[in-house]
């Protein structure tokens, strides 16, 4: 019975961090309609930003976690007002080549400028060691994260469906042509969700980072990852994208604690059996 | 969420006759550029032999995305399955003859296109390229666990391919392989325009166009889909076949979610839907590659991902196929 | 056409031979993607040389060519080897960070006369795949089994196995339970878990429930090793006074500012620590820390970059500058000299370096940077892995 707890709990840390990277990839890809392969890259300009404060400049984790995400959110105006303009409504390969291309820009650039060793944040005080559970201890940091994951659901959700913007940004979304007769100025929509999606990536990246530690190939090497959490909940549902975050670190954790030899295995073949029972994403929107 | 691909390039409708004047005109160009290449780059043959091979997956690609619309990124399934296939013949079971390990290679890609389409065709879209990205991990990680067979991490070394046709050696600078490979992308090459161009391959290219339709005029559109994914497995399979043969090793790489990807770019750059664009868009990356990693080795990621953005904002329709575009509207200027 | 082959070589062979007046070395490695921090100490290692001996051997100037394989990728690195001795005409292959890159290129060896000396790639039978291959790094085999005498000794006698399960990774797992069960110890289970691994407070869980006293390791040297080790600690894995073993992959001197307090306190056994205390080492790494520009990116690579780049200067004393793979190779058989990781032989028999292994612990030096310091030492290693290639 412990054992099964243990797992859970686990699972739940594991998942909810998942979720805090990934929400943003399915805010840009489900109300965006854009294949944004650069999500990780975002994610780690974000870690990057964080390390570099707080490390170096020896700020606090709050406020480097702040710079973190708004120069984040800096930087990527430049490049939506330039490229992603570009793309929206483009074919989905024509995206991929794009976003790609982005993402090997920004490996570079962050390999020139910071250099190929592991970049780490470092943790307040309270923030540090384990919390006892009494029958097993777990990292406070991860607790915090699980906190962000629901601050960062619940917040999204009513961004979404309760604000003024979000009514504008589901219209855009649905159609654009018809929303932009109506009056919604399209583009400033488009631009909007595009910086609140980078902030969420850079958030991901800040909070993840000990479970992810930032460094220039970051950008490509969870990109998988952050694309099936996506898929399996279904682009642009919040509720969805959390499940599945929940579900997958649930069977990850479970693999990994039973048989660690062959966790792979169960979670792809867990993949496979998902996405073949719900097509469209566990709460998929239809298009 | 459907998977909308750039228009077809190659436009018109079907001719009857075999060989057309495109196929011949694709025909020679691709000799003479191989012979070029052979003269011009004697010193650089291996660099090219991977290029073709290479090519032979990109194309197998094209044939499920471009002409399909299966959007996939573990397309190095059957690309691996072949090179293992023909290399685990060669190691294991002494089948050492050059053209019975293509053969070899061209069976085992078959049966992972069967596979992996059987899996991959059972959603659309982003679930579908998530489909694809588990098919190709888990392919990784059976050939890591089944390292007896497969060599696991260190690779599968001691390939040792014979003379082929029993004359000609495969030398140190790559000449017999080259020509190998050459001989067999002229094969594929010219099977895959009469694949495309005949009745099957229409009904391939409306499938990817109209699925309803399809079905509504009593063909299965999945059973038409599964069996491009075999034929490409084949296409693959012979690209796996010739690394295996010309590099005397595999490894798994050959099987990784970073050749799907990168495969599926070089496809993009060059243009979808046209058997060109897939040839000239592999040439094009990897030579590119090659060029400014041999000028910098440690910055040159940056020069390519400039290049992606360039392509995207100059010839969003790939390489080929924003050129056919401006070529007509240049013969149509004339006109 | 054999002999017309044979014949187009030596023809190759004898030009080149005549002009030698620069002799190049053709260094494959991964300069960028995920490992480039070990390309950067590949370089940085050759540079340090060049730095300290000059590049002359004699009249002869040594050239380095560089060519970037990002991950391994053996087809890439024949391809690249191939063009490397015959485009550019190098008369040394030298780097290789992975074990299918080298292996892929032993089989040009023989026919282009060209020695290869491997600077990393760590698995015992790449230098039974050609008479031609030199290797002045480590292998897994090497560094894991004199940690087990070090468990041993400090009273554990029941041990969990964990390592990432990939080639390298199950060498050290077999080689630590060779050497442990050698010493009258067990190991209660061996945990093989997949590369691609994030999380891992799993894995701890099962650690815990098997009872064992202590962990023993391996993770390729990078992001992950990080995300272990923490999960190690904060799963109160260390408080319970679990010990943890590893080879040196773990706290490879670049990680350990990331590390932090993490690391303090891990025992590990490797052939070479940044700190090292010699007057070569220190010649050697204030060299290579000018080379590399950031000496916290400093790696135990870049060590066996520097003393393949001796040996490679000792092949080309002997050959006078001729291109002759076997005279060179010959030449170096059995060579001694003193490294910056300390005293070292090429075995003769192998071609495999032999050198001390020490066991380190990671601590904080006088100016508060983590450092692995050195403990204890394991005097004139050989390769145990030999012995289990299959032939």
């Amino acid at each position: 019975m412990q054992t099964v707890f243990s797992i859970a709990i686990d699972a739940l840390a594991y998942g909810m961090v998942l979720f805090v990277i990934s929400i943003g990839l399915s805010v840009t890809m489900g109300l965006m309609r854009v294949v944004n392969l650069a999500h990780g890259a975002f994610a780690m300009i974000g870690g990057y930003l964080a390390s570099y404060a707080a490390r170096d400049l020896g700020l606090g984790y709050a406020i480097a976690t702040l710079i973190a995400v708004i120069g984040t959110i800096i930087i990527a105006i430049p490049i939506e007002r330039f490229l992603y303009r570009r793309i929206y409504g483009a074919p989905e390969l024509t995206q991929v080549l794009m976003t790609i291309g982005i993402t090997f820009c920004i490996i570079g650039i962050a390999n020139f400028l910071f250099g190929p060793t592991l970049k780490t944040i470092p943790l307040p005080q309270t923030l540090q060691g384990s919390a006892d559970l009494g029958f097993r201890s777990i990292a406070t940091h991860r607790i915090f994260a699980i906190l962000c994951g629901l601050v960062v659901a619940g917040a999204l959700w009513f961004f979404i469906e309760r604000t003024a913007f979000g009514i504008k940004l589901r219209a855009a979304v649905d159609n654009a042509a018809m929303a932009a007769a109506l009056g919604v100025r399209t583009e400033v929509v488009y631009a909007v969700s595009f910086a609140v999606a980078v902030g969420l990536a850079a958030l991901g990246g800040v909070v993840g980072a000990e479970l992810l530690p930032v460094e220039p190939y970051y950008a490509l090497r969870y990109m998988v990852t952050f694309l099936v959490v996506v898929a399996v909940g279904g682009a642009g549902s919040i509720p969805g994208a959390l499940i599945a975050c929940l579900l997958l670190g649930a069977i990850d954790t479970t693999g990994r604690y039973l048989a660690p030899e062959y966790g792979e295995f169960f979670f792809y073949l867990a993949v496979i059996l998902i996405v073949t029972i719900f097509p469209r994403g566990l709460a998929g929107r239809l298009k | 969420m459907a998977v909308s691909m750039n228009d077809s390039v190659t436009a018109g409708l079907p001719v009857r006759r075999k060989f057309d004047t495109g196929s011949l005109i694709g025909l020679v160009a691709i000799i003479v550029i191989g012979v070029a290449g052979y003269f011009l780059f004697p010193n650089n043959l291996a660099l090219l032999t991977r290029i073709i091979a290479i090519m032979l997956l990109v194309l197998s690609i094209d044939l499920v995305t471009g002409y399909c619309g299966v959007a996939t990124l573990g397309h190095a399934a059957l690309f691996g399955a072949g090179a293992y296939g023909a290399g685990i013949a060669a190691v294991h079971f002494g089948i050492t003859e050059p053209l019975t390990m293509t053969v070899v290679g061209a069976i085992a890609g078959a049966l992972a296109g069967l596979i992996s389409g059987i899996v991959i065709l059972r959603a659309h879209g982003l679930p579908q390229l998530v489909l694809s990205i588990a098919v190709i991990h888990l392919f990784h990680e059976a050939a890591n666990k089944a390292s007896a067979w497969t060599g696991g991490s260190d690779g599968l070394a001691g390939i040792a391919p014979d003379a082929l046709l029993g004359m000609f050696q495969f030398d140190l600078w790559g000449r017999t392989a080259y020509i190998y490979g050459l001989v067999l992308l002229i094969v594929v090459f010219l099977g895959l325009r009469v694949l495309v161009r005949s009745p099957f391959g229409m009904l391939a290219r409306g499938a990817r166009e109209d699925p309803i339709r399809i079905s509504a005029m009593g063909a299965s559109v999945k059973s038409v889909l599964l069996r491009m994914y075999v034929i490409s497995g084949v296409v693959a399979g012979i690209g796996g076949a010739l690394t295996a043969i010309s590099t005397q090793v595999v490894g798994l790489d050959s099987l990784s979610f970073t050749l799907s990807a990168e495969s599926l770019v070089m496809l993009v750059l060059g243009g979808t839907g046209s058997l060109y664009g897939a040839m000239i868009g592999t040439v094009v990356f990897m030579w590119f590659e090659d060029l400014v990693s041999a000028a910098n080795p440690f910055h040159w990621l940056t020069m390519v991902g400039a290049l992606l953005i360039a392509v995207v904002l100059f010839a969003p329709k790939g390489l080929y196929g924003s050129g056919a575009v401006i070529l007509g509207r240049f013969k149509g200027g004339r006109k | 056409m054999k002999r017309l082959v044979a014949a187009a070589i030596a023809a190759a062979v004898l030009s080149s031979a005549a002009y030698a007046d620069t002799i190049k070395v053709g260094v494959v490695g991964p300069f960028s993607g995920p490992f480039a921090l070990q390309g950067k100490n590949f370089k940085a290692g050759i540079d340090a040389y060049f730095a300290i001996n000059g590049n002359k051997v004699g009249d002869d100037e040594i050239e380095v060519i560089y060519r970037d394989v990002p991950q391994a990728d053996p087809a890439q690195s024949k391809a690249l080897a191939q063009e490397l001795v015959v485009r550019e005409g190098v008369q040394y292959l030298a780097g290789f960070y992975f074990t299918p890159d080298a292996m892929a290129a032993t089989p040009l060896l023989e026919q282009a006369n060209v020695p290869m000396v491997i600077m990393n790639a760590a698995t015992s039978a790449i230098v039974t795949a050609s008479p031609y291959v030199v290797r002045t790094s480590f292998t897994t085999w090497q560094t894991s089994s004199p940690i087990a005498k070090v468990a041993k000794d400090g009273g554990v006698t029941k041990v969990i196995s964990v390592v990432s399960d990939y080639g390298p990774g199950i060498d050290a797992e077999n080689a630590f339970k060779t050497a442990f069960e050698k010493e009258g110890g067990t190991v209660v289970e061996a945990i093989r878990m997949p590369l691609s691994t994030n999380d891992f407070s799993p894995i701890m869980q099962r650690v815990r429930d098997s009872g064992a006293e202590a962990i023993f390791a391996f993770l390729p040297s990078g992001p992950t090793t990080l995300g272990f080790v923490k999960a190690f600690n904060e799963n109160g894995l260390k408080g319970a006074g679990i010990k943890f073993f590893g080879p040196g992959d773990f706290t490879q001197e670049s990680d350990l500012p990331a590390l932090g307090d993490a690391g303090l306190g891990l025992q590990t056994t490797f052939h070479y620590s940044v700190s090292h205390d010699s007057p070569e080492n220190k010649t050697f790494v204030e060299a290579a820390a000018k080379a590399i520009g950031n000496p916290a990116e400093l790696s135990f690579p870049s060590v066996g970059a520097f003393d393949g780049m001796y040996v490679i200067s000792k092949m080309i004393e002997a050959t006078g500058g001729e291109q002759d793979a076997e005279k060179a190779v010959e030449a170096v058989k059995g060579l001694s000299w003193t490294s910056p990781r300390g005293p070292v032989t090429i075995d003769p028999e192998s071609r495999h370096i032999t050198q001390n292994i020490y066991l380190r612990e990671v601590v904080k030096d006088a100016d508060g940077k983590y450092i692995n310091k050195e403990v204890q030492t394991f005097e004139k290693q050989g390769d145990p892995g030999l012995a289990f290639v299959k032939k």
